[in-house]
Formats: structure tokens, C-alpha cells, sequence
């Protein structure tokens, strides 16, 4: 009886003292309340076990892959955060790449790689190391107007956003490509019958990020840029050079993003596709704690907000919410979430 | 007004903070408040200021129990706390300053500024301080800050005024100021709390003492009964060492040679050399360029013309990156702004500098650097927990160790020191001279850069001294003393001291 109330107290104690030591941890419980919601909404009314377990994992796989790309970008805007900056221009960049990509691919008569020769899967294979490329080279840009040319990042890709999407706009006028299908296969090779490429890139792209973040100079560097640059300065680290690579990097992971998105759809609408996805990513990115001043970032933390933002959308859809109201939602959760974080803040 | 304060017992989780602790505190007084960090001042004088509540004992105001609950409820029994981060804002004229909070307002809802500017400048007449209340904060040093904070005390007719060591920033001409103010506002009966670490000017200014030492009180009384040498051994538990400490040493080859070095507007034609094993003391007055100096030899600030050589070899396109490889460490002033990485723990702001020399693609050597901070905690003597732990979570002078660690870490043949001992207690400052002696006998090149002419005589063999961007002077060894800097520091000529001897 005595033993039983100290281990019922000793779990309240461990509770609160991993509530407000860890920064994920209230995090991950959101997340696992949100889920035991998901579950319970989605019902038990099946014949049998396995199909009910049939149904809640294709909800789950749904979710995941419609979510991949943007999870993806949001782990490049954890970075871009946690040196004290901002990207705007994910989404613009995403149009750019995308639009690039099916440049080079198409097999109309204007395909790039078409018109040098280069057809096939050489030409797709050729066409992700270009995308890949100009997705660094777009975020380098962006990269170098902040670091050089000392814009504030709020403004460097606001202007870049303008630029880049207004760009492509311009040169996909009247243009329609055509996506050879085995592109396609990017997004839709099935593993068994599943379709899950897209959470496998975005699974890969996390667990490397995680350890960059954790383990190696780069990641360290930019908490230390983000926290206290002038420190990061005297300490000998090449601020403009971290800074720099950063945005690179996010230019990177949004043409991986546009990758999925050309190869799930077989087209992008230019004018249409990524916007509001810089806000999307920067609200998973500060769901899963990351702090708008730097220095404070966790990839997983960005991992679990892109989840609690997916289900959160899922559990809309299946209440039948109005779609309209669907934002409204988001910007609800983003900002308890923020309230959740600070009751666990160390003081 | 008299407050006292009987058996006041606080404390945080665990951490017995305060333990019983009574004091009086008289009108018209001048009372220190002394102490190394984590002794608990800073608590006791939150509980005063209605920040934090104690957990047992209690407060009288001339002999009534008071009720401190809040900061504004201590306002209101007359109570003012001026911390030691000034609270004013740079973009805002001074007499706006004085009314933050609770500015008054004409007739029709909008600033009574005309109220604020007459009532600010009543009160300068009062205190007799010749300042213009139209001038933005901002362009004011540090000293008048100061003053503005103790006048903004002083308008909300506050009878005792707790000063969080208001004269940590301050040179010597602005202490004066400020100490001339305290001294009007003890004839105007107010009562004032000073926290420092500084003895000599508690000796000079102050009427009483309290010394508090782990939470408890170890000793109390008149401050003429006692020396600086008694505070300081109250303070830590044990004699400290006033003995010069520089001593002669077989000085090796030249490591740095700067000729002609020009960074205008800050210093010009600066000349001087350095040998290992030598400790090099560089001093002089706000404003002398000798941090803009050092940052320039350190990589981290441009130079407009000169030439710098490392070991005979000139360095060109210098950067912190190419000085640090060249063997130069520069631990800056102002530990909290250039140094601390607020969002990392013990162990990675003590390794940043030397991640990339021991690394294998990219990936930091974790092992090699906590070997490496084990060895470099037990000859620093770092208190601490786990390297796992929250910079924050160490004391001032423990931070400051730490910061010492990451530059020990690089194997420099330089040391360049800027004002180490910094919001550092006495202990540990003990701890970082003997270190710097340390660092001279295995033939590394120490520059520390000072304010403090009694640490440049005690620890170097000697010392340029700068005024207004250019070496005014050298002193070697004997030459050097408080009068001898303090002559060159303010525009003196060398001969006339030598000749004057």
C-alpha cells in the first residue's frame, strides 16, 4: 500500500522533472495525445483486428507522405532559424526548382536533356544532380546577399521569393511539360504494395540532419552562431561561412522537396504550388521548439511539430471540419504549443 | 528610515541560499554589502526589493512589519534597487528616462513632457549634477547612467537605495562622479545598500559592513575598524595574498613584433614586442585602444596600415581562424557579450575553438575534448558539476575559467587576456594570476590587458600604457605604480616621471 503511493509519487516527480528539463518531452506528449485522438475518431468499427490495423496505418501512411516534402523543408528552416535568421523564400525556390526540373526532363519537343540527346534514365539521373545543384545554387544566392551583402535575412528572401517565383512564372508562360513516367517512379516505386518513398527520403534526410545537428562542427557551429555570434566570432568560427552554407543547404532540401512533389503529381502548378510553405515550415520548426531568437533548434522537436501539424490537419478532415477553418486550427496549436514549451522552461 | 531584518531563511529547491540571516540598516548610511558570488547577497537583496519572498524570518520598516510581496510594494515602503544591468532606454531623452513607468500625462491624455523636463532638472539642481535632461541616454557614459538610475530612485522619494555594484563599468574619473552622489544622497538622510567586490572603495565610501560567506552572516561592523585585508578574508574564509607575484623569469625568443600597427580611429603607430615567458600588462583609460588593439592582432578587427609578425614571420590577410593556427588565443572582455554561449553546456564552450583541429570529417572528437577539459578543470580548479551542465549554472569566476579552458585548449604560444578577472571574486582571480605565472614558466607569451593598475604592478613584468589610441609609455618592473600609469594613462609624459624620481 505505503510502496505503491511512493512509486505513484516518484512517477509524478520523474513526469515533472522530464517536463521541465527536456524541451521534447511536452512535445512528444502532445503528439501522442493527438494520436490517441486520431485513433479514437477513426473508431474500432471493423470486423476484424487486421482491419481496422489496415485502415489506421493507410491514415498514417497518407499523412506521412503528404507531409513529407514540407517535413523535409521544415528541417532546413530549423537550421535557417537556429542561426537567428529566416528563409521566406521555400516556396518560391520550390516552383523554381521544380519548374527547372521538368525543364530538363520533359519529352516534348522543348525538353532540355531532350535536346542534347540525354533521354532516358540517364536523363532522369542527370536531372536530379542539376535540380539538386541549382537548389543549392538559388539558396547560396540567398546565402551570400546575407552574409556579403549584410540584408537582413527577413528581407534578403523576401526579395528572393518575389524574384525567384515571378521568374519562373515568366518562363513557364504558356509552357506544359510532359513528365516521362518512369520520373514518377521517384514518388511512386511501391515497396511490397505500399507507397512510401517519400517518407523513406524524409526519414533518411531527419536521422542525417539529426546527426549533423548533434555531432559534427557544422551543426554545432550553428548554435553557437545562432546564440551568440560575436562569441562564435571570437571563438575563431567563420560566421559568414556557416551562414552562408546554411541557406544553402535549405535550397538543397527544398529541391529535394520539389523532386517528390513534380514525381508524386507529374506536374506543378507554378503560380499555385508552395505558397504559404515557408509559414508551414517555420510552424513545425517552432512547434517542435525551435526558438525565433537561434540557438535553440531540435530536428526531432521539427519532426514531431510536422506531425502534430499533420495529424492535426487529418483529424480535421475526418470531423468534417469546414476547410476553411483549417488555418485557423494551425495557428491555434502553433501558439499553445509555444504556451505548452514555456510552462516547461527552465528558469 | 531603518530597516531590519531578522533571521531571514531562504532557499531554492535543496540550496540553502540564506540560512538565518539579521541586519540593521540605518538612514544616512553607507552600508556594503560584501561577499563572493553564490554567498547569497544577490538573494537577500531581492527579498528587500520584493522580487523574491523569504521563507522564514522578517521585515521591519522603522519598526513596523513590512509586507514585501512584489517590487512595487517595496517601491511603495521606499525601498529602490538599482541592478547592476542599468534599466534605461538608450532611445529615449533623459528626463523621459526618469519617468518610465509612471509618466505623467496632461488634461487631454497625452505626455506631460514639459512636467518631466522641469522636475528632472529640480532634481539634477538638487543633487547638484550638471547634465542637460534633453540629452538622449544614449550618447551619455556609463557613469551618468548611473546617475540618471540613482536620480530615478530618488524622485520616487525613496529612503534606501540598493546598489548592485554600480561601479563594475566605470573608470576611475566616472567612480568619482558616482561616489560624489553618494555622499549628497547620506547628507539627504538616505540610507544606501553597495554591493561590490571592489574593497578599496568600500573602504573609502563606506560607513558599515556585512560579509556574508555561504549563506550565513560571518561577520558585521564599523568599516574604519577593519582593513581591506580583513574584508577580503572574511569574504573568502582564509588570508588572502596581497604579495607581488611577477618575479624574474629567462625569457625566450620573440613571439610577437607589431610595427607601425594604424586602426583609425581607435590606435596609430603602435610599436612593441613580445618574448616568451614574458607577462606583458597593457593599461590605460576608456577609450585608450587597447581592446580595438588586441582584436586587430587577434584577426577579429581590420587594420587600416602597419605590419604584425608572428615568430619573425609577417601575417598577412590576418582572421581569427589564421591566428588561432598561428598560435595567438584572445579571451575578450565583457565575458557575457563576447564569450559565453548562452545555449551550450560546459563542456562545448570550453571545446568551440579547437573543434575543427580535432576532428575527422567534420565530425567533432567528443572523447578527445572531455580528456582534454578533465585535465585543464583540475589546473583551473573549475567548481562545477557535470560538463553536461548549463554554462549558466557556473559562477562568474568559473565561467571565466571555462572560457580560459577553451583558449588553453589551442595550445597558444600568445595569451592575450582582456580584463580577466572581470566580475570575477577574489578567489578566483587568485586562482587566474597564478595560472597566467604558470602559463609564463612554460614559456607562453601572456599579454593581459587591464583597467586595473594594482593587477597589472602584481602580475606582469611590465606594461605599456596607452592613451587616447597610442603608447604613451613603458614601465618595467619597479617603475611601475598606481601613480607612475596613472600618470601616462592620462597624457603624461615618461621624462617628467623619471625625472620627478
Amino acid at each position: 500500500m505505503g510502496n505503491e503511493g511512493t512509486a505513484k509519487r516518484s512517477f509524478i516527480q520523474w513526469y515533472k522533472n522530464k517536463w521541465h528539463n527536456d524541451p521534447l518531452f511536452s512535445i512528444f506528449v502532445a503528439l501522442i495525445v493527438m494520436v490517441i485522438l486520431q485513433t479514437l475518431v477513426l473508431g474500432f468499427d471493423y470486423d476484424s483486428f487486421d482491419g481496422w490495423f489496415e485502415s489506421w496505418t493507410s491514415n498514417w501512411i497518407n499523412i506521412l507522405r503528404n507531409n513529407a516534402g514540407i517535413g523535409i523543408v521544415a528541417l532546413g528552416m530549423t537550421f535557417v532559424i537556429m542561426t537567428g535568421g529566416i528563409d521566406l523564400a521555400v516556396g518560391a525556390t520550390l516552383v523554381a526548382t521544380g519548374a527547372f526540373a521538368m525543364m530538363l526532363i520533359d519529352i516534348g519537343e522543348r525538353g532540355l536533356l531532350g535536346l542534347m540527346g540525354v533521354t532516358g534514365v540517364p536523363a532522369i539521373a542527370l536531372a536530379l544532380v542539376l535540380v539538386l545543384l541549382f537548389g543549392y545554387l538559388l539558396g547560396a544566392l540567398i546565402g551570400i546577399t546575407i552574409t556579403k551583402g549584410m540584408v537582413p535575412p527577413f528581407i534578403a528572401t523576401l526579395g528572393a521569393m518575389m524574384i525567384y517565383r515571378s521568374v519562373t512564372q515568366q518562363t513557364m508562360q504558356g509552357y506544359n511539360p510532359q513528365v516521362p513516367t518512369e520520373f514518377l517512379q521517384i514518388s511512386g516505386f511501391q515497396i511490397g504494395d505500399l507507397m512510401i518513398m517519400p517518407i523513406i527520403y524524409w526519414l533518411i534526410i531527419a536521422a542525417i540532419l539529426y546527426y549533423v545537428s548533434k555531432r559534427t562542427i557544422f551543426g554545432r557551429q550553428i548554435i553557437a552562431v545562432g546564440s551568440n555570434e560575436r562569441a562564435a566570432r571570437l571563438s575563431g568560427i567563420n560566421v559568414d561561412r556557416v551562414k552562408l552554407h546554411v541557406y544553402a543547404l535549405m535550397g538543397l532540401l527544398v529541391s529535394i522537396a520539389a523532386i517528390i512533389q513534380v514525381s508524386r503529381v507529374g506536374a506543378m502548378d507554378v503560380s499555385g504550388a508552395g505558397r504559404g510553405m515557408e509559414m508551414d515550415a517555420i510552424a513545425a520548426a517552432v512547434v517542435g521548439g525551435t526558438s525565433m531568437m537561434g540557438g535553440r533548434g531540435f530536428i526531432l522537436g521539427t519532426v514531431y511539430g510536422m506531425l502534430i501539424i499533420g495529424v492535426l490537419n487529418n483529424l480535421l478532415n475526418l470531423f468534417g471540419a469546414p476547410p476553411l477553418l483549417s488555418d485557423a486550427f494551425k495557428g491555434f496549436i502553433v501558439i499553445v504549443a509555444i504556451l505548452l514549451q514555456r510552462k516547461g522552461k527552465i528558469t | 528610515m531603518k530597516i531590519e531584518m531578522t533571521n531571514i531563511k531562504k532557499s531554492f529547491g535543496n540550496n540553502e541560499v540564506l540560512k538565518s540571516i539579521s541586519l540593521t540598516i540605518n538612514g544616512g548610511e553607507i552600508y556594503a554589502l560584501l561577499g563572493e558570488n553564490g554567498a547569497g547577497k544577490s538573494t537577500l537583496m531581492n527579498i528587500l526589493g520584493g522580487i523574491h519572498q523569504a521563507d522564514e524570518g522578517a521585515i521591519m520598516i522603522d519598526g513596523e512589519t513590512a509586507q514585501l510581496h512584489n517590487p512595487v510594494q517595496s517601491q511603495e515602503a521606499g525601498i529602490a534597487f538599482i541592478h547592476q544591468e542599468l534599466n534605461l532606454i538608450n532611445d529615449l531623452p533623459v528626463y523621459e528616462n526618469m519617468f518610465l513607468g509612471r509618466e505623467p500625462k496632461t488634461k487631454r491624455g497625452s505626455l506631460d513632457l514639459e512636467k518631466m523636463l522641469h522636475e528632472t532638472e529640480e532634481m539634477f539642481k538638487k543633487m547638484n549634477i550638471q547634465l542637460d535632461p534633453r540629452k538622449m541616454v544614449g550618447d551619455l557614459d556609463s557613469s551618468y547612467k548611473q546617475t540618471i538610475e540613482i536620480c530615478r530612485a530618488m524622485m520616487t522619494n525613496a529612503s534606501v537605495i540598493i546598489m548592485d555594484e554600480p561601479t563594475t563599468s566605470l573608470t576611475d574619473s566616472e567612480i568619482e562622479r558616482v561616489f560624489e552622489m553618494m555622499k549628497t544622497l547620506k547628507s539627504h538622510n538616505v540610507g544606501l545598500i553597495f554591493i561590490s567586490h571592489k574593497l578599496q572603495e568600500v573602504k573609502r565610501i563606506c560607513d558599515r559592513y556585512a560579509v556574508l560567506r555561504d549563506g550565513v552572516l560571518v561577520s558585521e561592523g564599523s568599516v574604519p575598524d577593519v582593513t581591506t585585508d580583513d574584508l577580503a578574508r572574511f569574504m573568502v574564509g582564509h588570508d588572502v595574498r596581497t604579495e607581488p607575484l611577477a618575479k624574474e623569469r629567462n625569457l625566450g625568443k620573440e613571439v610577437l613584433r607589431v610595427e607601425e600597427l594604424t586602426h583609425h580611429p581607435f590606435f596609430r603607430n603602435i610599436n612593441f614586442s613580445v618574448k616568451q615567458g614574458e607577462v606583458v600588462g597593457v593599461t590605460g583609460l576608456l577609450g585608450d585602444g587597447r581592446s580595438e588593439l588586441f582584436q586587430s592582432i587577434f584577426g577579429a578587427d581590420d587594420i587600416s596600415s602597419g605590419k604584425i609578425y608572428i615568430d619573425g614571420e609577417e601575417v598577412k590577410n590576418n582572421s581569427t581562424i589564421k591566428a588561432i593556427n598561428k598560435g595567438i588565443a584572445y579571451l575578450p572582455r565583457n565575458r557575457k557579450e563576447n564569450a559565453i554561449i548562452q545555449d551550450m553546456d560546459i563542456l562545448e564552450n570550453s571545446s568551440i575553438a579547437t573543434w575543427p583541429k580535432f576532428s575527422k570529417a567534420g565530425i567533432i572528437n567528443n572523447e578527445w575534448h572531455l580528456k582534454k577539459f578533465e585535465d585543464l578543470k583540475k589546473t583551473l580548479r573549475i567548481k562545477m558539476q557535470d560538463p553536461t551542465d548549463s554554462i549558466l549554472s557556473l559562477s562568474g569566476g568559473n565561467q571565466q575559467k571555462v572560457v580560459l579552458a577553451k583558449w588553453l585548449a589551442t595550445d597558444p604560444k600568445i595569451l592575450i587576456l582582456d580584463n580577466p578577472t572581470q566580475g570575477v571574486d577574489v578567489g578566483a582571480k587568485e586562482d587566474i594570476y597564478d595560472i597566467i605565472l604558470k602559463l609564463a614558466d612554460e614559456n607562453i607569451a601572456v599579454i593581459v590587458l587591464s583597467s586595473e593598475a594594482s593587477e597589472i604592478i602584481r602580475v606582469c613584468d611590465r606594461s605599456l600604457v596607452m592613451y587616447q589610441g597610442v603608447i604613451q609609455g613603458e614601465l618595467i618592473g619597479k617603475e611601475m605604480s598606481d601613480h607612475s600609469i596613472m600618470n601616462l594613462a592620462t597624457g603624461g609624459e615618461l621624462a617628467e616621471e623619471r625625472s620627478e624620481k
